[in-house]
């Protein structure tokens, strides 16, 4: 199979995998109560149903659902359809991106500004930075994993290997709440004191809570291209379009931001990986070539790095594609405690009452399709690195 | 089964885990004999009279003491009353943390201590949780993995399309990143439950849901393999029916990897159920409900409270009341890890040497 052939195969069966979550996204829909699902799809007050209290609560008290507006709101939203056509329309706008509207009364609403705003739109201006700490924890997770892993196969149940697994379990069993406070607290009151004063008093300023300085820190204030709800231009991504403005101190800045909450991430989820580089690295370093390898004279370190570490490497990246599963799962809470503009932060506001189920949905869509599309890109990285995968 | 214990008795690490997990048992077991706690919950919730008196902790509805933290320290008394958690009127105790005095709790005591803002002590809540901790992560990965154990098994024997059909519902399942299918369905299912049992099982639930594909997919890979072995296909062909070759030899011998992957998870969801209460879960009917992951997250949330508090007015940081909690759910989890890689080494032959 040619390597084109298999990543169009990959693709077109990463659709029905979707379209399966999103079937189950609209099972959870039906189980909500109607006023809710009035409130988190239909938004826009132009249909005459003004979406200002849940009407759940109305409805316990007895009469005031009981107007023409709301049931002229069922009938926008094709709620008195039969189940199949609302099943067919649901798959329908979720893959067109129409994915609702965020709650007026909603917790979201307090941080994007309008009342009601397009689901997809509020994301879209969210993932960018959530992307951005996905990838700088990766990064981090690798640049620990390989090497600790490869050492400890290497050298096999010494104390340093046993030291080793015991830290990466202890990553396992911390609960990443209480890490992240304690490093939020411990970071700001080792920085904080000595350095608080601001950069508009041209000294370094420094602090690890939301994810850019306060503007009046910033040269010239809050720059023209940051918007409302932290939504940059041209690209999304921050530290990229901070580059691209030139402020290189806020470029600097926001990758600064990224440290800690990327070190938390990186610590809760360096155990399962550890665990499988080591492995492969023992299961490569029992093979015939790499004795080869020895008795040709090649060095033990050139043996260790070339020759087993390149061939252990395919087992890591399949893992690759899990553990990305594992730690964005964990979005919500680290984004929350750093006050990090991400969609994890919008959707732990929207999970407190009252509910943005909308913004709820949506994001776990989000973070499923992110999932998939990772796994994707690991078993095309995988075909690469291995040829039997694609000829096989 | 006598070689393996003899594997996993060698191995130091997953004997230490094996201790510490004996022992949250036998916590367990102690807290329904122990003398303190639920008399003292009940006396005060019954003489403060709320509309559930005294039946906070045993499940039906929320009664709960609520304290006025006044300038030298509560008492109970005036500045406390009890109040039921689903009376509309309830209004969250608002607590002055510059007041939270006092020292540790020693462990042993078995005095409420008033100056915590748990209305147990820091101690009586671990002891009380224990039951609630073991019991729900037992049942959620029990549950999951008899469910992942016979869909598994039926996927990988039968083969086809009913293989097909299973293996990609449990994708779907599996693409979900697990603490925002829990997140989802709480979020959902939760409006319309308030007991107590009611709100444990929709939990439970929840989890269940989420965990079960992760056992589906090890015990079909598992069975795939142990069905081309010899031995079935000597009681195939001595005539056995299929579901008496999957009783007695295909799913006993694709048994182990699901113990290990058990094991690994117990110890993982009393951290998921701090972070759930860590995000803003009511999960359980009383704000100080004695649940270990609960515990911890609410100890931790209000660290940066106690500190500026302490900050600006000089008191005792109240440290027990993060690091007990916190030391549990880590020991907990912890040793489950250790036990877990213990076995998967004792049980690879691979790996014995």
């Amino acid at each position: 199979m040619k390597m084109w052939v298999y990543i169009i195969r990959r693709v077109l069966l990463m659709l029905p995998v979707i379209i399966g979550v999103m079937t189950i996204t609209f099972l959870v829909t039906s189980a909500l109560p109607l006023d809710y699902r009035l409130i988190s799809s239909l938004g826009a007050s132009k249909n005459g149903y003004k979406p200002t209290v849940p009407c759940s609560q109305l409805n316990m008290t007895g009469v005031l659902c009981d107007n023409p507006a709301y049931y002229r709101g069922i009938h926008t939203l094709g709620l008195d359809q039969p189940p199949w056509t609302q099943y067919a329309t649901y798959i329908y706008n979720s893959l067109t991106l129409h994915w609702g509207f965020t709650a007026a009364n909603g917790p979201a609403s307090g941080i994007t500004g309008k009342a009601v705003q397009p689901v997809a739109t509020v994301l879209s201006w969210y993932l960018p930075y959530t992307l951005e700490l996905a990838a700088f924890s990766l990064f981090l997770i690798l640049l620990i994993a390989i090497p600790i892993g490869n050492y400890s196969a290497v050298y096999r149940n010494r104390p340093l290997d046993q030291g080793a697994r015991v830290l990466s379990f202890s990553g396992f069993a911390l609960p990443g709440f209480i890490l992240a406070t304690l490093f939020l607290l411990g970071a700001t009151y080792l920085v904080g004191a000595g350095v608080q004063e601001c950069h508009a008093t041209s000294t370094p300023y420094f602090d690890f809570y939301g994810s850019f300085p306060p503007w009046s820190c910033v040269d010239g204030g809050k720059p023209s291209w940051i918007g409302a709800n932290y939504q940059t231009s041209p690209t999304g991504f921050p530290t990229v379009d901070s580059f691209l403005h030139g402020q290189y101190y806020l470029a600097g800045d926001t990758v600064f931001r990224l440290i800690l909450p990327a070190i938390v991430i990186a610590y809760g989820s360096v155990a399962g990986i550890l665990r499988f580089v080591r492995n492969s690295m023992l299961e490569v370093l029992n093979l015939d070539f790499i004795r080869t390898a020895r008795a040709k004279g090649v060095a033990e370190s050139g043996v260790v790095r070339r020759h087993a570490g390149r061939n252990s490497l395919n087992v890591t990246v399949t893992v690759l594609g899990l553990t990305f599963a594992g730690f964005i799962g964990g979005f919500p809470i680290i984004e929350s405690v750093f006050n990090l503009h991400g969609v994890g932060l919008i959707l732990a506001l929207s999970i407190q009452p009252p509910y943005d189920f909308g913004i709820i949905f949506g994001a776990t869509l989000l973070f499923t399709i992110i999932v998939v599309i990772a796994n994707i890109l690991v078993d095309i990285v995988y075909a690469f690195l291995d040829p039997r995968v694609r000829l096989g | 089964m006598r070689r393996t214990f003899y594997f996993l008795s060698r191995n130091t690490l997953a004997m230490i885990g094996l201790s510490i997990l004996i022992f949250f048992v036998f916590v367990a077991v102690y807290s329904f004999f122990d003398p303190s706690s639920d008399t003292q919950l009940e006396t005060f919730c019954g003489e403060y009279g709320g509309p559930g008196g005294g039946t906070a902790f045993n499940g039906t509805a929320g009664c709960q003491l609520v304290c006025t933290y006044a300038s030298n320290g509560p008492a109970p008394g005036p500045n406390c009353y009890a109040v039921d958690y689903y009376n509309p009127g309830f209004v969250p105790p608002t607590v002055d943390f510059a007041h939270l005095k006092g020292g540790p709790v020693p462990l042993g005591s078995l005095t409420l201590n008033p100056s915590s803002p748990y209305f147990y002590s820091v101690y009586q809540g671990e002891l009380k949780g224990a039951p609630w901790s073991l019991g729900i992560s037992a049942g959620i990965v029990l549950s999951g993995a008899a469910i992942g154990l016979l869909l598994g098994s039926v996927a990988g024997y039968s083969g086809g399309y009913t293989d097909e059909f299973i293996m990609r519902i449990t994708d779907i399942f599996l693409s979900i990143p697990g603490l925002l299918l829990v997140l989802v369905l709480l979020a959902v299912l939760g409006t319309h439950f308030t007991s107590l049992t009611d709100r444990v099982a929709v939990l439970m639930g929840a989890f269940i849901i989420t965990w079960w594909p992760l056992y589906t997919r090890i015990v079909r890979g598992q069975v795939l393999v142990t069905r081309e072995q010899k031995y079935v296909e000597a009681s195939k062909a001595s005539g056995a029916r299929s579901w008496r070759i999957l009783g007695r030899h295909i799913v006993p011998n694709s048994l182990f990897p699901v113990f290990v992957q058990l094991s690994l998870d117990v110890g993982a969801i009393p951290l998921l159920l701090g972070a759930l209460v860590f995000l803003g879960f009511h999960i359980f009917p009383s704000e100080y409900f004695p649940e270990w992951g609960s515990m911890s997250a609410k100890a931790i949330q209000i660290v940066p409270f106690q500190l500026t508090a302490c900050i600006s007015t000089s008191c005792e940081f109240p440290w027990w009341q993060l690091l007990f909690p916190g030391l549990v759910i880590f020991l907990f989890a912890i040793s489950v890890n250790f036990l877990s890689d213990g076995l998967r080494d004792a049980l690879d032959p691979r790996l014995r040497r």
